[in-house]
């Protein structure tokens, strides 16, 4: 049955006359209702009144609505087993309501009821399907374990895998009482273990005994047993020479292996993952599998990690390597991949073994064995495209002797060596990619003092390769990576047979090149991602003109090399850190980022989108809809999707990943911050919103507990830099990465916001007015209440600060302060002295906004005053925010004060004046910031009218004229040669402008009230 | 730098090196999920070591509906191809020969007499990949796509039904030399 069959019309029964059944099946409901009517009056039988609420639902009117609900209710307190069919037709008849009503307080124990009445009948079945559509864990255990019951035995053993599933399913679920948790816990366990035990002890186990017989059936068992056994259980299980991890194997299947893996890493348990990965190896030596099957590279790494934790390590790890050379004396006949993971293998047994036995040969410090090993994979892999990525860990462990021999023996002999342009070119380029490495690797530079003769000294460092003094990383060699990479590049483009040659190629070795240039540009821009004291822009301390340069040089790279997602995704994110929203946006299209695959990278492009360039949210489409889609087909059903297939198929671990799956997008952050931004960019033109963020179905069940999760996938950022730094995709983004903190903060304060913006509807006009201005009075409070709160917990955790850019901190503390304030204003009474809090609260928000708006408009004295406002957006933009909900909190508290004034003259349940006098003063500060941000993005957009861009724009990027062409900075001059000069740049100046502009022009409408 | 293993359904999110790769399609997350509930031993990826999946193949065992015992075009139990891909920096590894031989090998141990698979007939590195491993056309699907891969003027393209006859098919049964000359039309497959 499809997800969709619940809404099919079900089948009257057969009785019905055909009258009936023709008006039913037409959907006359009116006709519907006069013959069931009468038919109910003529037989006595409520079924047919049962059809006659149901029809009447489907008519528009509340009191017939209810109608079915009540029906429900009686048949629920009747006691006795109900009628299928009457459960039939008001399911499907209520089948809108069904997610506001609780189905596991309804339906699902009516269905259960049945089932135990009619264990035999195959609509049982159905029935624990319609339980689990509504994900009743509850009703659907009950049926589950009855059908075990009815069919103990039976060939089918899916009742009673079914049962043991569902019990378990329920035991970990926040659907179990807390009361009962422990007994289905251990009702699962013991029942698998029951199973376990027969399969342990019979020679054969028959498709009718209870034993674990299917490959499913086996994980379920070890599922349960880790989630509710001992830790010795599990083990001595792994163990089973019938059920264990290598008779699995054995059997062509790694599951079961590869979780125990990842189990007893966290156990700590090294010893048994060693014990395991041999017997995995012995099992393909000895032909139990076939050879290489065993041969993947997580086994060897975790065999060798193993190892070096051993007591004695030396033994250990010569153990690992007297089965790795079994397996590299086979190797020829391996396929390719698992050739490759052997080759990694040793690297990996290489880099374990402790430093005393590196044995360096004496004249040639740096000639390890780990140097030699990388040699070797190089020689052979050196062409493959993967093969920096390959072994770059293993290069950025190298010590600086190691590295120096590397690049200076190794690699400089290989290039000397190959005689084909080709792989030459490869060389080249690989060598290139290795030296940004380097220099990202902190052992190739020595301390050195950071004051001499009482100076301070702004280079703290001294280059091991080059001697120059630097900070890290080194200067001097970043450049001479750029100007080697830059003529490797015009020796190609200079070579009419390397051009032949180049789309034969797995990559154009350009590509490569511009973006290793592109690197070490941003790295001497000092683009360096995120520090303590969070600047309020991404690029203050950012040197526009290597910037610039780097944008410049990828962006003619992808002209060429336009199917390189690697380099698109890295243009995005640059391209939003310069403020060009509109053609990051374009840039981002053609990636064709839908339905799956949205969750996991639409946040590369919409995170913060709102606060960078609210104009993109005004074309002709909305902007976050295909996300917006992707989660309501997703969630349309409260089960997991697909789960039924899984359980008709027996799949139970399917089942478990399922669930654990579901539950992970509900809580996704991507989803948390679609709504965010679609509402932030809707507030920002006056739109309306559909209903406050909590009505959303999406956020129905988040509560502050709820841990959201952040699964951004950088997978296929090309990131040259070594682990001893952060990845590319740190210091490329505006702030740090979706975190449950920021989640948290963002949905609290739209909270807050809906609570500030709610006004009854029109012609809502009460008779009772003053018990519901109590009511209402009592509910604002108790919403600051819980918000102030929340927003205070979140906030003062301590990883906080470091989740949120400057800017976000200074508007979700002020949010929280205000909710704060507002709950003291509106709490305090006229008669009371007003607490002391209140003043510092206002203080408080005054000084942390005026800071905000401080750094907001003093340019750095380096960055030209145009080009530090358009890439810093996203700060004008908290601004804004933050000005407007001080301004919005005063109008609420202004709105409600004269309310109670309206209704109560003795002026009693007014506000304190004080309190009154508080806010106004943080509305004028609000009234003046927002005076100010109208008057800058003005003083933007006729900046960006004048004439004379392009060549400013190039000024910026190249500095003045002469210097680029003249011989003044090497660097400009190098990037200007690949990207074909001043004249080259000028399309590009003129798309970043034009993208600047539209930017501004859509923050231009923005509403700053 | 891999590992195969059993997908599992958090790798949806590390799908990136392949699925923004424009040859491969991006499905409806239910569509993945259904392999994974129905055929989860014939879903299986590569990773890397950084955990991004390099390479996967989807697939399922089934046989056309029995209201279709009597056609012509009535399959008997096998196993479908429905999808496999490798990640472009991952190609020519034997990434993909790996994947269908362990699908292959589930098929033999569902004991399916063949398995099959539609490809663009302009899918040209693809139809070489599946020749190499034993496969062979065994009919040809008139304007199966409705788009065309690399003629924008075009608007639908013919598949390929390509066939690897598995243990169960002693006699070699189920495939012919000649597929190229076979056509039906796209309702007569399933
Ligand atoms: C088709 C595809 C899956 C092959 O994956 P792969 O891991 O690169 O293939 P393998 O390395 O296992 O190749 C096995 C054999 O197939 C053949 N082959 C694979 N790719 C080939 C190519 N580009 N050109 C010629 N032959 C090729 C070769 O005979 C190869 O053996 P060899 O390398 O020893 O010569 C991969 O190219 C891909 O993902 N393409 C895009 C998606 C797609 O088209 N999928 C098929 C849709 S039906």
């Amino acid at each position: 049955m499809s997800s969709y069959a619940r809404y099919a019309r079900p089948a009257l029964k057969n009785s019905v006359d055909v009258p009936l059944q023709t008006a039913f099946s037409d959907g006359n409901w009116p006709t519907v209702i006069r013959l069931a009517d009468k038919r109910f009056k003529t037989f006595k039988d409520p079924y047919y009144e049962a059809i006659k609420i149901s029809a009447e639902f489907q008519l528009d009117g509340t009191a017939e609505k209810c109608a079915v609900l009540v029906a429900i209710d009686a048949l629920l307190k009747q006691k006795s087993a109900p009628d299928l069919d009457t459960l039939e037709l008001y399911e499907w008849a209520a089948r809108d309501f069904l997610e506001d009503i609780d189905y596991s307080d309804t339906l699902g124990p009516l269905r259960a009821r049945w089932v135990k009445a009619n264990p035999k009948s195959p609509a049982a079945v159905q029935c624990l399907q319609s339980c689990l559509e509504f994900w009743d864990l509850v009703s659907a255990q009950q049926i589950a374990a009855t059908l075990d019951k009815t069919y103990l035995n039976s060939s089918d053993r899916r009742y009673m895998f079914w049962s043991v599933t569902l019990t378990f399913l329920l035991s970990v679920s926040p659907q179990c009482s807390e009361a009962s948790r422990k007994v289905y816990s251990l009702l699962a366990l013991r029942q698998l273990e029951r199973a376990a035990e027969i399969t342990e002890k019979s020679t054969k186990v028959e498709a009718t005994d209870r034993g674990l017989l299917t490959e499913e059936e086996i994980y379920l068992y070890f599922r349960v047993l880790l989630a509710h056994g001992t830790k010795d259980a599990y083990i001595i299980s792994l163990y089973s020479s019938k059920l264990g991890a290598l008779s699995q194997l054995k059997a062509g299947r790694k599951v079961l292996f590869w979780e125990a893996l990842d189990v007893l890493e966290t156990w700590g348990k090294w010893d048994i993952i060693s014990d395991l990965c041999r017997g995995a190896l012995n099992l393909g030596l000895e032909g139990a599998t076939p050879t290489f099957y065993v041969c993947d590279l997580r086994i060897w790494k975790k065999f060798a990690l193993a190892a070096s934790k051993a007591a004695n390590e030396e033994s250990a790890l010569s153990e690992v390597k007297a089965i790795l050379k079994k397996f590299i004396g086979m190797k020829t006949k391996a396929n390719e991949m698992y050739k490759k993971n052997i080759s990694l293998a040793s690297l990996e047994i290489a880099f374990r073994l402790p430093a005393t036995i590196l044995n360096p040969s004496p004249d040639h410090k740096g000639l390890t064995s780990r140097v030699v090993q990388v040699g070797l994979f190089l020689e052979n892999y050196f062409d493959r495209l993967s093969a920096f990525d390959d072994i770059k860990d293993f290069v950025a462990q190298f010590t600086f002797e190691e590295s120096k021999t590397f690049m200076e023996h190794v690699v400089a002999t290989m290039l000397a060596q190959s005689a084909d342009k080709s792989k030459h070119i490869i060389l080249k380029v690989l060598e290139c990619k290795f030296r940004y490495l380097l220099a990202t690797c902190p052992q190739t530079l020595s301390h050195h003092p950071s004051v001499v003769d009482g100076q301070k000294q702004d280079k703290p460092y001294q280059c091991r390769f080059c001697a120059n003094l630097t900070s890290l990383p080194c200067e001097h060699c970043l450049k001479q990576v750029i100007i080697e990479a830059v003529d490797t590049h015009k020796q190609i483009a200079g070579d009419p047979e390397l051009i032949g040659v180049i789309p034969k190629l797995d990559r154009d070795p350009r590509l490569d090149l511009a973006i290793v240039i592109g690197n070490a540009l941003l790295k001497l821009a000092s683009l360096r991602g995120q520090v303590s004291d969070v600047a309020p822009s991404p690029l203050r301390d950012v040197n526009p003109a290597l910037y610039l340069q780097a944008v410049l040089l990828l962006d003619t790279q992808l002209k060429e090399t336009p199917s390189d997602t690697g380099l698109r995704l890295l243009l995005v994110k640059l391209y939003l850190l310069l403020g060009c929203a509109s053609y990051a946006y374009q840039i981002w299209i053609p990636m064709d980022v839908k339905r799956t695959i949205q969750d996991a990278l639409s946040p590369i492009f919409f995170d913060r989108i709102s606060t960078i360039s609210p104009g993109m949210f005004q074309g002709s489409r909305p902007l976050m809809e295909p996300l917006r889609t992707y989660y309501s087909n997703s969630f349309r059903d409260s089960c997991p999707l697909r789960i039924w297939d899984a359980f008709s198929s027996g799949s139970y671990s399917s089942i478990l990943d399922l669930t654990e799956y579901d539950s992970g997008l509900r809580r996704s952050c991507t989803l948390m911050m679609t709504q965010v931004e679609e509402r932030r960019a809707t507030r920002c033109y006056g739109g309306k919103l559909d209903g406050g963020i909590d009505d959303s179905p999406f956020t129905e069940d988040i509560v502050d507990g709820t841990t959201l999760v952040n699964k951004t996938d950088y997978g296929s950022f090309p990131n040259l830099e070594s682990f001893h730094g952060p990845p590319i995709q740190d210091f490329v983004r505006l702030g740090p990465e979706l975190s449950n903190q920021r989640a948290h903060l963002a949905f609290l304060t739209e909270q807050y916001l809906d609570l500030l913006a709610f006004k009854p509807p029109k012609d809502y006009k009460p008779a009772k007015a003053n018990e519901v201005a109590i009511k209402d009075r009592n509910y604002i409070l108790e919403t600051l209440s819980r918000l102030s709160n929340s927003l205070t917990e979140f906030i003062h955790q301590k990883e906080t600060a470091a989740l949120l850019t400057a800017p976000e901190m200074t508007y979700y503390t002020v949010i929280s302060l205000l909710s704060a304030g507002l709950l003291t204003s509106l709490s305090t009474s006229r008669a009371d002295p007003v607490p002391k809090t209140l003043p510092l609260l206002s203080s408080s928000i005054r000084s942390a906004f005026a800071s905000l708006r401080t750094s907001f408009l003093t340019t750095p004295s380096a960055l030209p005053d145009t080009y530090y406002s358009l890439t810093n957006m996203h700060a004008m933009a908290y601004v804004r925010d933050t000005a407007l909900a001080m301004k919005h909190s005063a109008a609420f508290v202004f709105g409600f004060h004269e309310k109670e004034l309206a209704r109560d003259r003795s002026g009693k349940s007014s506000l304190h004046k004080e309190a009154v006098a508080e806010m106004k003063a943080l509305d004028a500060v609000a009234a003046k910031a927002l005076v100010e941000i109208k008057r800058h993005i003005q003083k933007l957009k006729e900046s960006l009218g004048e004439g004379g861009w392009l060549d400013r724009m190039l000024e910026w990027t190249f500095g003045a004229d002469e210097d680029a062409d003249g011989d003044g900075d090497e660097v400009a001059k190098a990037v200007s040669d690949v990207v074909g000069g001043h004249a080259g740049a000028e399309e590009w100046a003129g798309k970043v402008l034009e993208s600047w502009r539209d930017g501004v022009k859509g923050w231009g409408m923005v509403k700053m009230e | 730098m891999a590992n195969f293993r059993r997908f599992r359904p958090d790798d949806l999110n590390k799908l990136s090196k392949c699925n923004l790769d424009p040859l491969t399609e991006t499905y409806e997350l239910g569509f993945y999920l259904q392999y994974y509930a129905k055929w989860p031993s014939l879903f299986q990826v590569a990773e890397d070591q950084h955990g991004n999946i390099i390479g996967y193949i989807m697939g399922k065992v089934e046989s056309s509906p029995d209201v279709y015992k009597f056609s012509e075009h009535y399959l008997p139990w096998h196993a479908h191809i429905t999808a496999v891909t490798v990640a472009p920096e991952a190609r020519r590894l034997g990434i993909g020969k790996l994947l269908t031989e362990q699908l292959e090998a589930a098929a033999d141990a569902n004991n399916a007499f063949f398995v099959d698979l539609f490809v663009r007939s302009t899918n040209y590195k693809a139809i070489t990949f599946y020749k190499s491993m034993g496969y062979s056309i065994y009919r040809v699907v008139k304007d199966y796509y409705g788009d065309h891969s690399s003629d924008p003027t075009q608007h639908s393209e013919d598949a390929y039904d390509m066939r690897k006859p598995m243990k169960r098919d002693l006699k070699k049964e189920h495939i012919r030399e000649n597929g190229e000359e076979f056509e039906v039309d796209p309702s007569d497959v399933w």
